[in-house]
């Protein structure tokens, strides 16, 4: 059959580039998410070019907004095996990473015309969280809502996360709320016209020491009392979900085999569309530069293409939250923290379950597609709003992976990349009403689970938002705890408040 | 494809095993040119649509020669060298590359597919096509057995790392040799030369003399810059390397980055463009100098001066050259005989290449007969490492190329990245010479 190839890595023909341009996807970095071009094996070398010329030449982009998407090391393909002989200091914190300016932006991406001048409700941050808000808020009727992003759509931590979904949490709160949100998204393809490719194929959590075998252990009641058939399992059971795994110096590990993976990018596609359809306004290329105050509540959001009058603003920015908030001399106490990230070559199914070592923060599985994907939380990783990518993850990540599974030392890394988890003190989400400021709703710190948390909390949020109806989520996870009634910052270190302790890194 | 006649062999003569059956090759030779050469142009199934591949830009920058190479999956045929006895077998393909029933999905998908609206929702279809997108998905199997563990990495330091030893790197280095400052040249290939060696010669361009003048001990060959990083110590790349015929890694720091990657062939969309048959004109140049391996009739598409340097050399050679379409400018003088301006190209064949048609300047469709289509077109800069080093890379839309952005003597936008060459957007390969002396001339300046 005649085809005109485009990226003959993935398949794409110059069909699909046209197709994805008619669908709203014009920026490199879109139609690279929507149509695959440049995620192979030789990760845009051959192709760039030539769908940037196409891009121009239709008209998709003015000249001045092609820019490359973001090159990503290792320049080829490159055998986890020979990452793994870096040599790497734990004693010293990670420095640096490149490239450094991931997130800035072209002017002329942004798109022509201004904002609308008032809506209702402003949501700023088109990552899953503000896109599920804005599509449960639309759902109920309503839909004079705008949405503000910074980039383009998956440009966040929402584009750049690992795609896992669990059900296995430490504290009551998240394990409902994993529950509810895994049942969203296997509807949300019949819901929302697009596929996000949920595989349950379950989660295994390992332990290498006694103090995490004892936090897996107390975990399976409180699973089983939420219907999660979480159960602990020996390593011989383990090495018989994942034939290969060695389980090196694992005691214990606990499994849950409805846990799973998913597909990240249709969701905020599918939450937008849904938004869309309904009227809400979804503005990329967007930036927040300022608010208007008075009497004690948001009256305009200042954005560089003009202000919008409103009536109540939602904070979803997630790492960027607090630098958000500090417009408004609000003081969040989330911070950003860069986590790594990588995906190889694709392979033929192997792998079911995600693995996770608790210890370690060491993370993988194989998405659909075939490439296993993983990551690994660094301890010693200062606070910063920074995605550069370094060689020191690489070669700790490609240790400890074969470490567990020596037969993957010939598998290649295509790509790295960072993203930032969104800390906050007790590793618990930001929600509700922000004291002083009564029509500014937090909707933050979700330290790297607010994808898979994020349809089920909008859900909850849209309802109570909708009916004024109290819901104990947004008074539990009030702005509100971290400061003592003098307005001191607590310690939670000390106990007060529940903290979850099944977060990855 | 075949070898030149009347050639004495570049190397031993062995054979490798292609599934079972035994093929001739030469020792040393990328395995991917002693397959063509043997009549083997098929050597893998596309990911999605199952479509015959064949090598298309012997650059290790594409994925049409990804084999299974002694029980490793996604190697490159085409930068692995020939060995005696070496297993290779054809990818993603059922029951075999030359059968495959999964070819049947290039046919139901004639204008390519959004497998994000595919079934989306459709109920009990939704799951099925989930269960067998999973399993169709992925390119090769898991090795079977762990990999070697390879030697620690070593670190080297120098003041100037080289990346790429074509006509503007070894000019470079040659400054960096007379002023007596240390570096190191990164080479990817097993040879220095770049287009110099591998290209269709230019008239007036470089000679490889400056090969000659760079101490041995201030190059790496087999060498491949994976990422500029930065950590505690400063900015530094990490290059992958053989040593012993066991891979290596070196993390290489440097005061000043000069970058003349050059760059990849790329993709020029056509209909069936990716047909086994279909080569870089680059790679074409590639098996003719370096291996004596050659098309019998071929047909070249593209534009450019080194379109029809390429034409002009396969024909001195021996090759039947059937038809020179110009996509963008009138031919030269001095052009190939059957050289035209020409539009629609597209090529024909099931399997592989057996014919190439275009519309004339003015009108009128044109078919030939042959058994290579080869694709000459400026390559497109390597701006990667710039990029991560922090260097501006903007399109230029009359070239249609991405180009990293440098002022007269190679600076970019980072203070201690330099480039120059067709990394800079191109040109002839004295062009680059020029352009490799002056950013190095620029940077000593800058070295305290």
């Amino acid at each position: 059959m005649s085809k005109a190839m485009i990226c003959s890595c993935e398949d794409v023909t110059v069909d699909d580039i046209r197709h994805a341009v008619s669908r709203g996807f014009c920026d490199v970095e879109s139609v690279k998410r929507y149509t695959g071009f440049g995620t192979g094996i030789c990760q845009g070398k051959s192709c760039s070019a030539a769908v940037a010329a196409l891009l121009e030449k239709e008209k998709a982009l003015k000249p001045a907004a092609v820019v490359p998407f973001t090159p990503r090391p290792p320049l080829y393909p490159t055998e986890l095996r020979l990452l793994a002989s870096a040599p790497v200091d734990e004693s010293q914190p990670p420095v640096g990473g490149l490239p450094q300016d991931v997130d800035a932006f072209p002017a002329a991406l942004r798109p022509e015309g201004p904002v609308p001048a008032k809506a209702k409700v402003v949501i700023i941050g088109g990552g899953i969280m503000g896109l599920a808000l804005a599509y449960n808020l639309a759902r109920a009727g309503e839909t004079d809502v705008v949405v503000l992003e910074r980039g383009y759509l998956c440009a966040g931590a929402s584009g750049r996360n690992g795609g896992g979904v669990r059900m296995q949490w430490g504290t009551p709160s998240l394990v409902e709320l994993a529950k509810r949100s895994i049942d969203l998204m296997k509807g949300f393809a019949r819901e929302l016209g697009i596929n996000v490719w949920l595989r349950q194929g379950g989660y295994i959590f390992l332990a290498k020491t006694k103090p995490v075998a004892q936090r897996l252990e107390r975990n399976v009641s409180l699973h089983n009392r939420f219907g999660v058939p979480t159960r602990l399992i020996t390593p011989d059971e383990a090495r018989g979900i994942v034939p290969g795994l060695t389980m090196k110096d694992c005691l214990v590990a606990s499994y849950n085999p409805e846990d799973g993976v998913i597909f990240p990018w249709p969701f905020l596609w599918g939450y937008a569309q849904g938004c869309q359809k309904r009227g809400v306004r979804v503005e990329t290329y967007t930036d927040v530069t300022g608010f208007e105050t008075s009497g004690g509540q948001v009256r305009k959001v200042k954005t560089t293409r003009g202000d919008i009058a409103c009536d109540t603003v939602v904070l979803a920015a997630g790492a960027w939250s607090p630098q958000v908030a500090k417009l408004l001399d609000v003081k969040l106490p989330n911070e950003p923290h860069r986590h790594e990230i990588l995906s190889t070559e694709p392979l033929k199914p192997f792998l079911t379950p995600l693995v996770s070592v608790l210890d370690s923060g060491l993370y993988f599985s194989q998405s659909m597609r075939g490439e296993i994907v993983g990551g690994m939380g660094d301890a010693k990783e200062p606070a910063g709003l920074n995605m550069g990518s370094t060689l020191r993850f690489v070669s700790r990540f490609a240790q400890a992976l074969m470490e567990q599974l020596p037969a993957v030392g010939h598998v290649k890394v295509l790509r790295q990349w960072a993203g930032c988890y969104d800390v906050t003190p007790d590793n618990n989400p930001i929600l509700g009403r922000t004291p002083g400021l009564d029509n500014l709703l937090q909707m933050s710190g979700f330290v790297g689970h607010g994808f898979m948390m994020a349809p089920a909390v909008a859900e909850r949020m849209a309802q109570w938002m909708a009916t004024g109806e109290s819901d104990e989520l947004f008074t539990r996870f009030n702005l509100r705890r971290y400061s003592d009634a003098a307005g001191h910052s607590r310690d939670f270190g000390s106990g007060t408040l529940e903290r979850e302790d099944m977060v990855i890194g | 494809m075949r070898r030149l006649p009347d050639v004495p062999p570049r190397g031993r003569a062995i054979t490798v095993d292609l599934e079972g059956e035994s093929l001739p090759a030469i020792e040393g030779e990328p395995v991917a040119c002693s397959l063509i050469a043997a009549g083997e142009p098929m050597l893998a199934r596309s990911i999605k649509y199952h479509r015959p591949r064949g090598p298309y830009c012997f650059a290790g920058a594409c994925s049409h020669c990804l084999m299974r190479v002694d029980g490793v999956p996604n190697v490159y045929a085409c930068r692995t060298p020939a060995r005696e006895g070496m297993k290779l077998e054809r990818q993603n393909a059922y029951p075999s590359a030359k059968v495959d029933i999964f070819e049947s999905i290039d046919w139901f998908f004639p204008k390519g597919m959004d497998h994000h609206e595919m079934f989306a929702g459709v109920p009990v279809a939704e799951q099925v096509m989930a269960k067998v997108a999973r399993q169709l998905a992925g390119l090769g199997l898991l090795p079977r057995t762990p990999a070697p563990v390879t030697a620690p990495a070593r670190t080297v330091r120098t003041r100037v790392a080289v990346v790429g030893g074509g006509a503007a790197g070894l000019a470079a280095a040659r400054v960096l040799t007379e002023r007596d400052v240390g570096f190191l040249l990164i080479e990817r290939d097993d040879a220095l030369g770049g287009r110099l060696a591998n290209g269709a010669p230019e008239a007036g361009g470089p000679s490889l003399d400056d090969v000659h003048r760079i101490s041995p001990s201030s190059v790496l060959t087999r060498a491949t810059a994976l990422g500029l990083y930065d950590d505690e110590a400063g900015r530094f790349l990490a290059v992958g390397t053989w040593e012993a015929d066991a891979p290596r890694l070196v993390k290489v720091y440097s005061e000043r980055f000069l970058l003349t990657p050059g760059g990849h062939p790329p993709t020029l969309p056509f209909e069936n463009n990716d047909l086994p048959g279909v080569y870089a004109g680059r790679a074409a140049s590639l098996l003719l100098r370096r291996y004596d391996v050659a098309p019998q009739t071929a047909a070249l598409v593209g534009w450019g001066a080194e379109l029809h340097a390429l034409a002009n050399l396969l024909q001195e050679r021996g090759t039947k050259v059937v038809a020179v379409v110009d996509l963008r400018d009138s031919p030269p003088p001095g052009a190939h005989a059957t050289a035209v301006r020409g539009g629609e190209p597209k090529a024909h064949g099931l399997r592989g290449v057996s014919a190439f048609s275009y519309t004339r300047e003015g009108g009128g469709r044109e078919k030939v007969s042959c058994d290579a289509v080869l694709v000459s077109v400026p390559v497109s800069p390597s701006f990667e490492l710039a990029r991560q080093g922090g260097a501006k890379v903007p399109f230029d839309a009359q070239r249609g190329l991405f180009v990293v952005e440098t002022d007269a003597d190679g600076r970019t936008h980072a203070p201690d990245v330099y480039a120059a060459g067709d990394v800079t957007g191109g040109g002839t390969a004295k062009d680059a010479a020029a352009a490799g002396r002056r950013a190095a001339q620029a940077l000593v300046g800058g070295l305290s």
